[in-house]
C-alpha cells in the first residue's frame, strides 16, 4: 500500500482555472475549439480543479453547466474578461485552447496588466512564445538564430515599403497579416495593383497593423507536423500531414492526407527534427502546429508558420490518430510531463509515444459556394471553407472516396458530376488556378486521358499545371479508371472492389444500374499503435474484405446519426444535439453508437460515446453499424437534414428507426401532405400555390397580391427562395432561377410580413413539452438562422402563446411526432400562420436548452426509447418564462468571402452565433451585439444610411434615436432628401456616379462607424451592394434590416448588467 | 496477379496476391510499425531470416533510392504489404519497389490483411511462418513449414550477414575504433565516420587478440539478427576485452555486452520493430523517441552489480541502456543511427566517443 502511494505523482493543489473559448463559429475558427475546450475542461475536472469558462457561443458543449463549474456566456472582450476575472479570481488562465481568439485575448489581458493585477498565472506556453510566433519579424530572426530556414521576407507596416520590396524581389509574393485567423486579409499577389490592394486590406485586418511580405513558395509540397512538448523538454510528434494541394492554397482549404505519403524516411525525419528544434527554441508547453514547405526536386525546406496552440490541424490530427492532443496539452499546461501521463487509448502505455497508423486519413474541405453564387471561388491563402469531411480507409483511395462522399454534396464519385461538359480550357484553368472544383477537374482531365489512351501524358500535364505530386495523380487515375470500369460493367459490377475503394452501394448502382447486397464489411479500430498494443478505444472505421475488430458493447446499443461537415445552415448546433443524445442514451442504460465524419466536433471524440464509427453518415454505414452492434434502433432526429434524409432508405433496408419515423418525416417534407394535415387542423398557412411555369407564377402573384415569396419546391435552408415585391422583380427572378421542372414546381406564397416566432418542442404522442418560445427581431422574410432571436418572447401575449402551444401540439400529433419538432410561425396582428415545421432537433435546440435548462434532447431520446414525458422530470406544456432575457445574434464571415452579397433574406448566410444574457432585454441585446463583434459607436459616431424607398417612413423614428444618441448621419441624396423633409439633418455624401469623394471613399477611409443599408437590389453592380461590400472590407458593421437597426439603437441607449454565470441564471429561473 | 499466402505455424493462413517472383520464404514472422523507411527495413541485416509484415498499408510510395539501403541486398526472407505503389514519386527514386523486390528475389505477399497478421503475431507471439508465391510454392508451403518449424534455428543468421573478413575504413591517422560486425547497418558506419573516426570492421567471431592487434581506442559491437546466446564466441571476445578497451554496443551488441558482464537476455513476446518507442533516460530524466528492431531484450533484473541501468522503455519497462560502474563500457538497445526512424538519439555516438576521449 505504502509503495503504491509513493509511486503516485504528488497531487497538485486544486486550482481555479479560467478557460477562454473561441467565440462564434466563423470561417477559420470553428467547432474544433469546442472539441479542444471540452477535452480541456474534462481533464481539469479529472484532476480535481475548478473550471471557469467564458465563451459567447451558445451552441457549444463546453458552455454546458455540466462541463464547467462556472459558465459565462459573455462577450469575449478584454473588459468583459476583466469583469469576470475580478468576480471569479481564478488562479490561472489556460489560453491555448480557444483558438486565435482565446490566444489574442490572453495576450491582451497580459499586456493590459489584468493578469498581473489579479495574480492570474498564465498556464502552458508562455506569452513571449505566443508573441514571438505571431510577430513575423521576431519569429524570422529566431528561426535564423537556430538555423531553421524561413522564406525570404520583409515586415511592413505601410504599403509603400512593401512595393519597394517587390521591386527588388519580384512577384509572386505572399501577403500575411500578423494576428489574424484563417489568413484574413492576406493572399498571393502577382503584380503591383494586387499588392497594393492586398497590403491595404491585410494591414487593416492585422491587430498590430503589421504584414509579412514573403517570397512565394508556390508549388512546393506543404507538410504539417503536430508536436507536443512538456515543461521538462520532452517532445513528441503526434502526426504529420501532407497537403495534396501544394503551397498556395490555405491548409484549411486543402485536401490533407495523414500521414504524409510522398515523404521518404529521411524527409520525414528531417522535418520531424526541425519541428522539435522549433518547439524547443520557442519553449512551447503543450500542442504546437508547424507548417513546412518542402521543395519537390531539391529537398530543401522552409518553415512557413508556427501555431503554438491547439488548432484545426490538431483536431484533425487527434481524430486521425486517436491521440487526444487537447487533453494532453491541458495536463502539460498544469505541469505534468509526457512520461507520467497515461496513454488514454491503450491505458497501459504513456502519453510520451508517437502514434503509428495502419490506415490513411483524408480530409476534404466543405465550401459554402453553393450558398453564395456571387462569391469568388478561387482558393488562395485566405481560408474560405466552413467545415470538413474526413475519411479513414486502409488505402488513400478508400479514404479519399469516403471523404468525398462525406461532403454531403450528392457527389458519390470523382467523375460524372457534370464536369464532362467542361471544355479542356475550363478544366486546365481550374487545375492551374484552383477553385473548390479542382479535384473534380483533375479527375475529369484524367478520364479524358484514359479515353484517349494516354493517361501518362494527362498525369504529366496536370502535374505541370498544378504542381500536384504525380503520386496523387496516379492514385486518382486508378479510381477514375475504376469508375469507368463500373460504367461499362452492366449488371456485373465489381462490387467488392467498389466497397474496398470506399464507394457506396448507391454509387455503384448509379454507375452501372445494379448493386446487390454484399457481405464483407468490417470494422477496424483506430488504436494509435498499428495493433502493436491492445487498445481500449471504441473508435472504428470501416473496411472491406478484412477481419473485424469490433467488440460487442456491454449494453444494448442505439445508433445516433451525426450531421457531417459544418456548412451554413447545418452547423455545430446539430453536433450539440448528437452529443446530448449520446449522453442521454448512456444515462438511460444503453450503449450510444455515433456515426459521423466531422473531424472538428465533440461528437467524434471517442470519449463521448460508447462506440464511434468514423464514417460518412450514409445509409451503408448506418445500416452496417446497426447490424454489427445488433442495435435496438437508429435515431435520426439529431443529425440535421443529413440524418433525416436517410429515413426512407434505412426503412427500406429494414433498419428500425426510433422516435420520429419515416411517415412523419415525409409529411413535413412533402408540402401537399403537410398542407392537407394543416387544413384538417385548421392551422393557417400563408396562401400560396404551386406554379408550373413563370407565366403561371405571375398570375398567382397577381391573385395573391405582392409581395410574394417564391421558391423551388423540395429545397432546404431557403435556397433559391426570394421575396418579390413587383412583377419586374419576379421577371428577373425568373431569369436567374433554374428552370421549373414538371415534378418540382415553383411555390408562390403570399408574404406575411409579421413577427416571426420559433418553437422547439418534444411530443410523446400525448403530451407536449415546450421549453420556451423564441421571437425574432427581424420580421419574417429573413432566414431564422440569420435573425436575432429573443427568449422569452417579448411581445407575444398570453393568448397568442396559448394558441402557439395548441398549434404546436396539434401539428406534432398530426405528424405523429415521437421526439423533437421545430416550428416557425408568423404573427400578423391577431392572425397566426405556420411557415415551416421540421421533424427534428433544430439549430435553436442548444440555445433553448442553455437558456431554460430543459434538456429536450434527453427528453426526445427517452420518448424514442418508449418513455412518456410524464415519467420524466421536465414537466409538460410550456415551461414558465425565465426571469432574464437571452438574445441570439447571428455572426457572419463576409470578410472571408469576397464578392458575397451581405443583405439578409430567406437564404441563410450566417456561420455562427453568440448569446447575450442579462436581466433586461436591452442589456442582453447589448451584450449580444458586443459579443458578435459589432463595435458600438459611442456618442459622436458617424452612421451612413441608405434606406429602401418602401422603408423610408419606417426608418424615421429609428434614425431619430441615433440622432438623439449624438451620432451624425450621412446619407446619399435620395435618402437625405426624405430624412431632411422629416426634420432629420444629414450630412451629404456623393453617390458613386457623382464622383469622388463618394460614399465608398467615405467607408474606405473609415469615415463612418456603422452602415445601415437595407436597400435590396438584385444586381451585384448596384451602389447598395458596393456600399455593403465596402463596409465588410473596411471592417465596419453593416446592418441590412431596419429591425436590426432598431434593436441596436435600443442596445446603445441602455447599459448591460454585470456578468453572471449560467448556473446563477438557472437558479434565478428555478426560484422564479 | 499471382496467388500468394502467408502460413503461420499455428495453422493460420492469410491470402493475397504475389509479385512476379515466385518462391517460398521460411522464417520468423514479425511486423514493423514504422510508416516510412521500407527500403531501410528491407535491407536491414537484423531482419535476416524474418518474414516482415508492414503494418502501414501503403508501401513503396517514394520508390527505392539505393542510397537508403543499409546493406548491399535485401535482407528479409519475405515481405507482406497491404498495398504496394507501382507509380512512386520522389526525387531520389531510382526504381519502383515491386520491381526491386522481384529483382532481389524477395517473395512478397500483397493485398493481405496486414492488421490481422499483426494482431495474430501480437496475440500468439513471434512464430515460424512460410510465405509462398505461385502455385508450386503454395502447394508445398505447409509441409515445408512443418519440417522447418521442427528444426528451425536462428544460429546461422549472423554468419549470413556479417563481414567475412576485416577491412579498414576512414583515414589512417584518425582515431581508430574496431567494429565487431554482427550485421551492421551502413548508417552506423556513416555516423561513426562522420564523427571523424576510422573504423576497422572485423567479423563477429574475431578474437580479442585479433582485435587488439588493430590497437583500437575503443570497440563497437554492432546490431544484428537473432538470439545473442547463439554467439558464445563473440561473448567470449567481449569478456576478454572488458577492462582492456572501452566498449559500446547497439541492439544485439547491447545484449552481447550484457551477457559478457553476467546479465541474461530473454525473448520478447513479439519484439519491438518500429520508430516510435519512447525511451526514458534515467540519468537525465527525459524521454526520447527511438528506432527499434529487436526480438530479444536484456533482463534488467539480471543486471550484475557492476552494471547500472541507464535507460528504460516506457511502453513495457524493458531495458534500453546500461553502463558499467567502473569501466568505460556502455550500450543501448535502440538504434541511435535511426535509418529508419527518428534521430532523437543522434548524439549518443558522439557522446560515447567523447566520454572515452575520442572525437572532436
Amino acid at each position: 500500500m505504502e509503495t503504491a502511494q509513493l509511486r503516485q505523482p504528488p497531487r497538485m493543489p486544486q486550482r481555479n482555472v479560467l478557460v477562454v473559448g473561441s467565440g462564434p463559429i466563423v470561417i477559420g475558427q470553428a467547432a474544433e475549439f469546442d472539441y479542444a475546450g471540452v477535452q480541456a475542461c474534462r481533464a481539469l475536472h479529472e484532476d480535481g480543479h475548478r473550471v471557469v469558462l467564458v465563451n459567447s457561443n451558445p451552441a457549444t458543449i463546453m458552455t454546458d453547466p455540466e462541463v464547467a463549474d462556472a459558465v459565462y456566456l459573455e462577450p469575449l472582450t478584454v473588459s468583459s474578461l476583466e469583469r469576470i476575472i475580478e468576480r471569479e479570481r481564478p488562479d490561472a488562465i489556460l489560453p491555448t485552447l480557444g483558438g486565435q481568439t482565446g490566444l489574442n485575448l490572453a495576450v491582451e489581458l497580459h499586456e493590459a496588466g489584468v493578469l498581473a493585477r489579479f495574480g492570474v498565472e498564465l498556464l502552458g506556453t508562455p506569452v513571449e512564445t505566443i508573441e514571438l510566433a505571431e510577430d513575423r519579424e521576431r519569429f524570422k530572426l529566431k528561426m535564423l538564430e537556430i538555423g531553421e530556414p524561413v522564406p525570404e521576407s520583409t515586415v511592413v507596416t505601410a504599403v509603400e515599403p512593401g512595393v519597394a520590396f517587390a521591386r527588388v524581389r519580384g512577384y509572386p509574393l505572399v501577403v500575411r497579416p500578423a494576428y489574424t485567423l484563417g489568413g484574413t486579409g492576406g493572399g498571393i499577389v502577382r503584380n503591383e495593383r494586387e499588392l497594393r490592394e492586398t497590403l491595404a486590406s491585410g494591414l487593416s485586418a492585422s491587430l498590430i497593423h503589421q504584414v509579412l511580405l514573403e517570397t512565394s513558395l508556390l508549388g512546393w509540397k506543404e507538410i504539417e507536423y503536430e508536436v507536443l512538448r512538456d515543461g521538462a523538454g520532452n517532445c513528441i510528434v503526434v502526426c504529420n500531414m501532407e497537403n495534396l494541394d501544394p503551397v498556395g492554397v490555405h491548409t484549411g482549404d486543402s485536401i490533407v492526407v495523414a500521414p504524409s505519403q510522398t515523404l521518404s524516411d529521411t524527409d520525414y525525419h528531417m522535418l520531424r527534427t526541425s519541428s522539435l528544434n522549433v518547439v524547443r527554441a520557442l519553449d512551447v508547453r503543450g500542442g504546437c502546429n508547424i507548417q513546412f514547405a518542402l521543395h519537390p526536386t531539391t529537398g530543401e525546406y522552409r518553415i512557413i508558420e508556427v501555431n503554438p496552440r491547439v488548432s484545426r490541424s490538431s483536431a484533425l490530427a487527434s481524430k486521425a490518430t486517436g491521440y487526444p492532443i487537447a487533453k494532453i496539452s491541458t495536463r502539460i499546461a498544469l505541469g505534468e510531463t509526457l512520461d507520467r501521463i497515461p496513454n488514454p487509448v491503450t491505458g497501459v502505455t504513456k502519453a510520451a509515444y508517437e502514434p503509428a497508423l495502419d490506415y490513411v486519413v483524408v480530409k476534404i474541405p466543405r465550401w459554402p459556394f453553393d450558398k453564395f453564387p456571387l462569391a469568388d471561388t478561387r482558393l488562395g491563402t485566405q481560408m474560405k471553407s466552413t467545415g470538413e469531411s474526413m475519411g479513414i480507409g486502409r488505402t488513400f483511395q478508400a479514404a479519399l472516396v469516403k471523404a468525398l462522399r462525406g461532403l454531403d454534396l450528392n457527389r458519390e464519385t470523382l467523375t460524372g458530376n457534370g464536369h464532362e461538359q467542361w471544355t479542356a480550357e475550363e478544366l486546365d484553368g481550374v487545375i492551374e488556378r484552383p477553385t473548390h472544383e479542382r479535384l473534380f477537374a483533375v479527375a475529369e482531365s484524367l478520364r479524358g486521358g484514359l479515353r484517349r489512351g494516354d493517361a501518362d501524358a494527362a498525369v504529366a500535364r496536370i502535374a505541370g499545371l498544378s504542381a500536384i505530386d504525380r503520386f496523387w495523380l496516379y492514385e486518382i487515375l486508378e479510381l477514375v479508371a475504376f469508375e469507368e470500369g463500373l460504367r461499362a460493367a452492366g449488371d456485373a459490377p465489381d462490387l467488392p472492389g467498389a466497397l474496398r475503394n470506399g464507394y457506396s452501394r448507391n454509387a455503384v448502382a448509379r454507375l452501372c444500374g445494379s448493386a446487390a447486397v454484399s457481405q464483407g464489411t468490417s470494422f477496424r479500430m483506430v488504436d494509435t499503435a498499428a495493433a502493436e498494443f491492445p487498445a481500449k478505444s471504441p473508435y472504428y472505421y470501416m473496411s472491406y474484405g478484412e477481419a473485424d475488430d469490433m467488440r460487442p458493447t456491454a449494453r444494448e446499443a442505439v445508433v445516433v446519426v451525426g450531421s457531417g461537415p459544418i456548412r451554413i445552415g447545418q452547423g455545430i448546433e446539430f453536433d450539440y444535439s448528437c452529443v446530448h443524445a449520446a449522453w442521454a442514451l448512456r444515462e438511460a442504460g444503453y450503449a450510444a453508437a455515433i456515426v459521423n465524419n466531422n473531424p472538428e466536433t465533440v461528437s467524434t471524440d471517442f470519449d463521448i460515446s460508447d462506440l464511434l464509427v468514423f464514417e460518412p453518415p450514409g445509409a451503408d454505414e448506418v445500416e452496417a453499424t446497426y447490424l454489427a452492434t445488433k442495435a435496438r434502433g437508429v435515431m435520426l432526429a439529431f443529425g440535421g437534414q443529413t440524418a433525416i434524409n436517410l429515413a426512407e432508405e434505412l426503412a427500406r433496408r429494414g433498419v428500425r428507426i426510433l422516435g420520429n419515423d419515416r411517415a412523419s418525416l415525409d409529411m413535413a417534407e412533402d408540402r401537399e401532405k403537410f398542407d392537407a394535415a394543416l387544413s384538417r387542423l385548421g392551422v393557417a398557412r400563408p396562401e400560396g400555390k404551386a406554379a408550373r411555369s413563370f407565366r403561371e407564377a405571375r398570375a398567382i402573384a397577381r391573385e395573391l397580391g405582392f409581395p410574394v415569396l417564391v421558391r423551388p419546391s423540395y429545397v432546404l435552408g431557403g435556397r433559391g427562395m426570394e421575396i418579390v415585391y413587383n412583377e419586374g422583380q419576379l421577371a428577373s427572378y425568373a431569369e436567374s432561377a433554374p428552370p421549373i421542372l414538371p415534378d418540382a414546381p415553383l411555390l408562390v406564397d403570399r408574404y406575411v410580413r409579421g413577427l416571426e416566432v420559433e418553437v422547439d418542442a418534444v411530443f410523446d404522442g400525448e403530451d407536449i413539452l415546450i421549453p420556451g418560445i423564441f421571437e425574432h427581431i427581424e420580421r419574417a422574410g429573413i432566414h431564422s438562422g440569420d435573425s436575432i432571436g429573443v427568449y422569452p418572447a417579448q411581445t407575444v401575449g398570453e393568448e397568442m402563446e396559448r394558441r402557439i402551444v395548441d398549434a404546436t401540439a396539434a401539428i406534432a400529433r398530426e405528424l405523429r411526432i415521437r421526439g423533437p419538432i421545430n416550428i416557425q410561425f408568423v404573427i400578423d396582428g391577431d392572425r397566426l400562420f405556420i411557415i415551416e415545421a421540421n421533424p427534428r432537433a433544430s439549430r435553436t435546440v442548444p440555445i433553448i436548452q442553455k437558456a431554460t435548462g430543459v434538456n429536450i434532447v434527453a427528453a426526445a431520446v427517452r420518448i424514442a426509447l418508449g418513455e412518456r414525458l410524464r415519467e420524466m422530470p421536465y414537466g409538460t406544456g410550456l415551461v414558465a418564462r425565465a426571469p432574464f432575457v437571452v438574445v441570439k445574434i447571428p455572426v457572419f464571415s463576409f470578410a472571408k468571402m469576397r464578392g458575397v452579397e451581405t443583405i439578409l433574406g430567406p437564404e441563410m448566410k450566417s456561420t455562427g452565433e453568440v448569446l447575450g444574457i442579462d436581466t433586461t432585454f436591452a442589456g442582453a441585446l447589448r451584450k449580444g451585439f458586443i459579443g458578435a463583434g459589432v463595435r458600438l459607436p459611442g456618442t459622436g459616431g458617424n452612421i451612413l444610411v441608405s434606406i429602401a424607398d418602401e422603408e423610408k417612413d419606417d426608418s424615421i423614428p429609428i434614425l431619430r434615436r441615433y440622432k438623439a444618441l449624438g451620432h451624425a448621419l450621412y446619407a446619399t441624396p435620395g435618402t437625405r432628401e426624405h430624412l431632411e423633409s422629416a426634420g432629420i439633418v444629414c450630412r451629404p455624401v456623393n453617390k458613386i456616379a457623382d464622383g469622388s469623394p463618394h460614399v465608398l471613399d467615405l467607408i474606405a477611409s473609415r469615415g463612418v462607424d456603422l452602415v445601415i443599408n437595407d436597400a435590396s437590389g438584385r444586381h451585384e453592380l448596384s451602389d447598395n451592394y458596393k456600399i455593403r461590400r465596402a463596409a465588410v472590407e473596411a471592417n465596419v458593421a453593416c446592418l441590412t434590416s431596419l429591425d436590426t437597426a432598431r434593436a441596436l439603437a435600443e442596445a446603445l441607449e441602455s447599459n448591460d448588467g454585470p456578468p453572471r454565470t449560467l448556473q446563477a441564471y438557472r437558479r434565478m429561473h428555478a426560484l422564479a | 496477379m499471382k496467388q500468394a499466402a502467408l502460413f503461420l505455424a499455428d495453422g493460420t493462413r492469410f491470402d493475397g496476391g504475389g509479385l512476379d517472383y515466385e518462391g517460398l520464404a521460411l522464417g520468423e514472422a514479425v511486423f514493423y510499425t514504422g510508416m516510412t523507411g521500407y527500403e531501410e527495413a528491407l535491407t536491414d541485416p537484423s531482419y535476416a531470416g524474418q518474414i516482415l509484415t508492414f503494418t502501414y498499408p501503403m508501401i513503396g510510395n517514394y520508390g527505392v533510392s539505393g542510397a537508403a539501403a543499409q546493406y548491399p541486398r535485401a535482407c528479409v526472407a519475405g515481405a507482406v504489404i497491404k498495398r504496394i505503389a507501382r507509380h512512386p514519386s520522389h526525387r531520389s527514386s531510382r526504381q519502383d519497389l515491386p520491381s526491386w523486390l522481384v529483382e532481389q528475389r524477395v517473395p512478397t505477399l500483397l493485398d493481405a490483411d496486414t492488421r490481422a497478421i499483426a494482431i495474430a503475431l501480437r496475440e500468439h507471439g513471434t512464430i515460424w511462418a512460410a510465405l509462398a508465391v505461385g502455385d508450386a510454392a503454395l502447394a508445398s508451403a505447409e509441409a515445408r513449414l512443418t519440417a522447418f518449424a521442427r528444426s528451425a534455428t536462428t544460429k546461422d543468421l549472423v554468419a549470413g550477414v556479417a563481414a567475412r573478413a576485416q577491412r579498414r575504413e576512414g583515414p589512417p591517422d584518425a582515431p581508430r575504433v574496431v567494429l565487431i560486425d554482427c550485421g551492421v547497418k551502413r548508417a552506423i558506419l556513416r555516423d561513426l565516420e562522420a564523427l571523424g573516426v576510422g573504423v576497422t570492421v572485423v567479423p563477429y567471431d574475431a578474437t580479442a587478440q585479433e582485435i587488439m592487434l588493430h590497437e583500437p581506442q575503443a570497440v563497437f559491437i554492432s546490431p544484428g539478427p537473432g538470439d545473442p546466446t547463439d554467439l558464445p564466441q563473440t561473448i567470449e571476445t567481449l569478456r576478454a576485452l572488458l577492462g582492456k578497451r572501452p566498449l559500446f554496443g547497439v541492439c544485439l551488441g547491447h545484449q552481447l555486452i550484457a551477457i559478457a558482464c553476467g546479465a541474461s537476455t530473454f525473448k520478447l513476446p513479439y519484439g519491438h520493430r518500429g520508430g516510435n518507442h519512447p525511451v526514458k533516460d534515467l540519468l537525465r530524466g527525459d524521454v526520447i523517441i527511438t528506432a527499434h528492431n529487436h526480438g530479444y531484450a536484456v533482463d534488467s533484473s539480471s543486471l550484475p552489480p557492476s552494471l547500472e541501468e541507464t535507460m528504460v522503455n516506457l511502453n513495457d519497462g524493458t531495458n534500453e541502456g546500461f553502463r558499467h560502474r567502473e569501466l568505460p563500457v556502455a550500450a543501448v538497445q535502440f538504434h541511435p543511427e535511426a535509418s529508419p526512424g527518428p534521430s532523437d538519439a543522434r548524439l549518443v555516438f558522439a557522446q560515447w566517443l567523447a566520454s572515452v576521449g575520442i572525437g572532436p
